[in-house]
């Protein structure tokens, strides 16, 4: 009986830290999809200053005020800009992986207790 | 040799349930519907794009604008538009580069080509996600009227000591039909698709639920193979098995002669055919020998496996013979018989020496398993 009852704690146990990890999941998704689109938002910013004349005046808004700026070191900012990006988008994939790797291992516990669960209270049925 | 023809039986509805595809249904509908909305939202963007386009198009065309200018929330004074062939347009991240009006326009233009881009994405995501939605719905309705699957593994090893009965078995050789073989099967195979288009359209304008209807669409299963199989089959251990399987079915002695002068209309055969058994199946003893019929001739042109279907529902709609492996959960569903037609040539040897087995072991072949759904 004793048993029966450690083995549904742990299940609960294991299944809250299952949905834990579920969000992780879904939290570094959505960070991931903003990057993504900043990515994107990037490349073109790139893509049009490469597009500018030499001689074009581009400006940044810092805060609020816009702040005249070189192209060349514009367009040096935004390639930075991509490359750190694209840094990140890489990290997130892998401890995205990472977890999706720790939450399919959860499952298994999971199943498997809830076998022996069941198991038990098979054989607490018959007898 | 018995024991290699064995397959399985799985009703659909152990392995989707009905509830479960419904969920999926359900489901795919949700993403469709989100994808739909975001769609919307990309749709605006691009009429937002093309106004701009206009305005900016028009802005240069006088030097300076009256205009309200707004102050605040509320507040409007009117003022007066200068410079209007100078722009600042925002590139994204906070970088404003200063633009005259066509070069304004230039960029705009580039943004909407991307937005299009994106919205076909869009579309073409909704398409698939459709196509999915009904197919989990087909599923669901299929596992709802107690569909099975049957699948047979076709066994590789059968085949030697198969054609050597098979050559045993050939008492009646007729020759002379190879030279017209070609011509003939793709004539044949024109007419067959036609017929399966008009099958098709046929089961799809659904009114297909009685008994004799599936026996009819069945039976035009079964009379079509056989003359592709005729054709395909140079060789004269086909013909005899056929006269075999036509001599057991009285119905059809008839039709002999015609197969032997091997068709000079084929339509007409094969409307003839479909006629001749129809008027025998509608009578239920004869059900076991049309299942006999319809397992032999799947075994002839499918060699790797094949997927009878006995359904007590619908649909005995034919499918393409281009059919692959990997659809054929799909197709199994359908309630048809798939066969490879771009297997047959290739390999008429084995095939015909399957159909000797195949003739040979009739006898034995339990026929439950294709009746149980008529039960």
């Amino acid at each position: 009986m004793s048993t029966l009852r450690d083995l549904q704690r742990e299940l609960e146990n294991k299944a809250n830290d299952l949905s834990k990890l579920q969000k992780d999941i879904a939290k570094n998704h959505q960070v991931r999809k903003k990057y993504t689109v900043q990515l994107g938002e990037n490349e073109l910013v790139l893509k049009e200053l490469d597009l500018l004349k030499d001689d074009a005046n581009v400006y940044k808004l810092i805060g609020p005020v816009l702040v005249k700026q070189d192209l060349a070191e514009a367009n040096a900012n935004v390639r930075k800009r991509i490359e750190y990006i694209s840094a990140e988008l890489k990290r997130l994939d892998a401890t995205v992986q990472d977890l999706e790797e720790k939450q399919n291992s959860k499952k298994d516990t999971i199943l498997k207790l809830q076998q022996r669960i069941q198991s038990l209270q098979a054989g607490k049925g018959k007898a | 040799m018995e024991e290699t023809r064995k397959g399985t039986v799985t009703s659909l509805s152990s392995v989707f349930p009905a509830e479960e595809a419904q969920k999926a249904v359900k489901r795919v509908q949700d993403t469709i519907s989100d994808k739909k909305s975001e769609l919307d939202y990309l749709r605006g963007f691009v009429a937002d794009n093309n106004n701009l386009i206009n305005l900016v198009h028009k802005l240069p065309e006088q030097l300076s604008h009256d205009i309200m200018v707004p102050f605040g929330k509320a507040a409007f004074f009117p003022g007066r538009l200068v410079h209007t062939n100078e722009f600042l347009v925002l590139l994204g991240e906070g970088y404003y580069a200063e633009r005259t009006s066509k070069q304004t326009v230039e960029i705009l233009t580039r943004r909407g080509k991307s937005l299009d881009s994106r919205v076909d994405s869009i579309e073409a995501i909704i398409k698939d996600l459709q196509a999915e939605a009904s197919f989990f719905n087909a599923t669901a309705s299929e596992a709802l009227e107690g569909l099975v699957e049957i699948r047979e593994d076709y066994v590789e090893e059968d085949c030697k000591q198969e054609s050597k009965s098979g050559s045993l078995k050939q008492s009646a050789p007729n020759f002379g039909k190879t030279t017209a073989d070609d011509q003939q099967y793709a004539r044949m195979m024109s007419r067959l698709d036609e017929l399966e288009k008009q099958e098709e359209l046929a089961s799809e304008s659904g009114n297909h639920s009685d008994q004799s209807e599936e026996t009819t669409s069945d039976t035009d299963d079964i009379s079509y193979q056989r003359p592709t199989d005729n054709n395909l089959q140079s060789s004269q251990d086909f013909r005899q098995g056929m006269l075999l399987d036509q001599t057991k079915n009285k119905s059809m002695a008839a039709e002999i002669p015609k197969k032997q002068n091997h068709q000079e209309d084929i339509a007409d055969q094969l409307n003839f055919a479909s006629l001749a058994v129809q008027s025998k199946v509608q009578e239920k003893e004869n059900v076991p020998k049309k299942v006999r019929f319809v397992d032999q001739g799947e075994k002839l042109v499918h060699p790797e496996e094949k997927i009878v279907k006995a359904t007590t529902a619908s649909k005995g709609e034919v499918q393409h013979q281009t059919s692959q492996t990997s659809f054929d959960s799909r197709k199994a569903f359908t309630g048809s018989i798939i066969e490879h037609a771009e297997n047959i040539k290739a390999s008429p040897i084995e095939q015909s020496s399957t159909l000797s087995q195949v003739s040979g072991s009739q006898p034995k072949k339990p026929v439950s398993r294709f009746r149980m759904q008529r039960k």
